[in-house]
């Protein structure tokens, strides 16, 4: 008895000071999905590999829409890409206060007659 | 006979966060009788599995139960590797154990705190979760994520674990058992927790049988039925025991439990100790056709799949049949004859998984 009263006055706290001390992100986490449309050839591959559905590809418009609300992260669109678009980033998505904020949207390719992306 | 009340005990209720009712007709404070409800969190996994592709289902099945994630997705990979007739590489299956038998430990280790708050013991509940915590950061850095693992596919695994995890693994699993060491018996020789405990909820063998009982519910009766028995992913080759008790009452099946963290923590290592190398992933080839029935053992008991595929992308049906479904009979056994104060307590020592059950 005498013992767990000391070292419990003694140790340090089970716990963390959030937000100050935050934990260490695992080194290949599945955080949350980060597309780099740069290399993209819109193949579709990755929206047709989403359990979640969560992609939708766009081939003639060259879009890329991207639903972060809908996405697992179970990195099947990241091993399915074979231009490395896909990345899992290494950290996990930020929450929000609409649903409507999260829709990625890629860029097209080319840039339109005005030079607009 | 006149003075019997009823008494609803959920959908809603602090001790049991999940949605069952348990109607019960009381005389004074003891139980007479108890008629279950289900169905509050019907989800529709079943008839989505139809609609998606027999590939993207692994993701669907894992969410049927969040606790046991990896073990729904083995169950369900094994069952469509039979009917494309292959084989998960060795290592691939030692790899499955060992995520398997993780994930049985922490599930042992959240049902124990839930257990010891069911009785008001909220202390003891905080050291078995931040036991478990240390369970949940192995996932984490294993497979990327702390709950739903996602590391089971059709022909083997999606992620290997390095020599570094490995050896994580191992001191890992030293601490976890050196604070089982410390906080076990408190469940199995505290005086509190025995009156609690002891010859409450007791079922008879026979009735176990009967009644359908599936994991440590059936083996707190001696029964030593375990799906591991078959052999399934690298369990034939680990020299694999049931662990069994002989009371059937809460107690018993409170220790079949805890000795089973123990062997959970046995299986893993010896699984490390053994583990072959080589490649991880067998590519599938064409697509599943046929029936099949695909069990393996979840920490609440027997999980059965059945599945029917008639060769196209999309499955035709598939049947889960959860433990915790297959214990409600033996529960509703258990309560009449019981004081009302001791439900919370008897519910909870079937290890309960109630969203799972409705899938
Ligand atoms: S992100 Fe990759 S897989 Fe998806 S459309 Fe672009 S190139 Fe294809
Ligand atoms: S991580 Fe999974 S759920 Fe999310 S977009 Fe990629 S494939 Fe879809």
């Amino acid at each position: 008895m005498i013992n767990n009263v000391l070292s419990n006055l003694f140790s340090k706290p089970a716990t963390r000071d959030f937000p100050a001390k935050m934990r260490e992100i695992a080194e290949n986490v599945r955080g949350s999905v980060e597309f780099n449309t740069e290399n993209c050839v819109y193949c579709g591959a990755c929206a047709l590999k989403c359990p979640a559905n969560a992609i939708e590809v766009d081939r003639p418009a060259k879009k890329v829409t991207f639903d972060l609300y809908k996405c697992v992260a179970c990195a099947c669109c990241a091993e399915a890409c074979r231009k490395g678009c896909i990345q899992m980033a290494k950290q996990y998505a930020h929450p929000s206060y609409r649903k409507m904020d999260v829709v990625f949207q890629g860029e097209p390719l080319l840039t339109d007659a005005n030079g607009d992306s | 006979m006149s003075n019997r009340t009823v008494i609803p005990f959920g959908p809603q209720h602090p001790v049991l966060p999940e949605p069952i009712q348990l109607k019960l007709e009381l005389q004074d404070e003891t139980v007479v009788s108890a008629i279950p409800h289900i169905g509050y969190v019907h989800r529709g996994i079943e008839k989505a599995a139809e609609r998606m592709e027999y590939t993207q289902n692994v993701f669907l099945v894992e969410r049927v139960c969040g606790i046991c994630s990896f073990i729904h997705a083995l169950c369900y990979c094994q069952a469509i590797e039979q009917l494309q007739n292959i084989e998960a590489s060795p290592r691939a299956k030692y790899l499955r154990v060992i995520w398997s038998e993780l994930h049985r430990l922490h599930s042992h280790h959240l049902w124990l705190g839930l257990f010891a708050d069911a009785f008001g013991y909220e202390s003891l509940f905080m050291q078995f979760w931040r036991n478990r915590e240390m369970l949940m950061d192995i996932f984490d850095k294993t497979a990327g994520s702390r709950v739903i693992i996602s590391t089971c596919a059709i022909g083997g695994t999606r992620r290997d674990i390095s020599d570094v995890h490995l050896q994580e693994i191992l001191d890992t699993l030293d601490e976890v058992e050196k604070q089982l060491d410390k906080t076990l018996p408190v469940i199995l020789n505290d005086y509190t927790v025995k009156k609690r405990t002891v010859g409450i909820g007791k079922i008879t063998r026979e009735q176990a049988l009967e009644l359908g009982a599936a994991g440590p519910v059936l083996r707190a009766n001696g029964v030593a039925q375990d799906m591991r028995q078959l052999g399934y992913a690298a369990y034939g080759e680990l020299g694999f025991e049931p662990v069994t008790e002989n009371d059937g009452d809460c107690y018993a099946r409170a220790k079949v439990r805890a000795r089973e963290c123990y062997q959970s923590v046995e299986l893993v290592r010896k699984a490390i100790r053994q583990l072959p190398d080589g490649e991880i992933l067998t590519k599938p080839k064409g697509r599943p056709k046929g029936q099949v029935i695909s069990r393996v053992e979840q920490p609440r008991g027997e999980l059965l799949y059945f599945l029917s595929a008639d060769g196209t992308n999309r499955l035709d049906r598939l049947r889960i049949r959860t433990p915790t479904f297959a214990n409600v009979p033996p529960l509703v056994a258990m309560l009449p004859g019981c004081e009302l104060a001791d439900v919370p307590v008897i519910v909870l020592s079937i290890d309960p998984c109630i969203s799972c059950t409705e899938r």
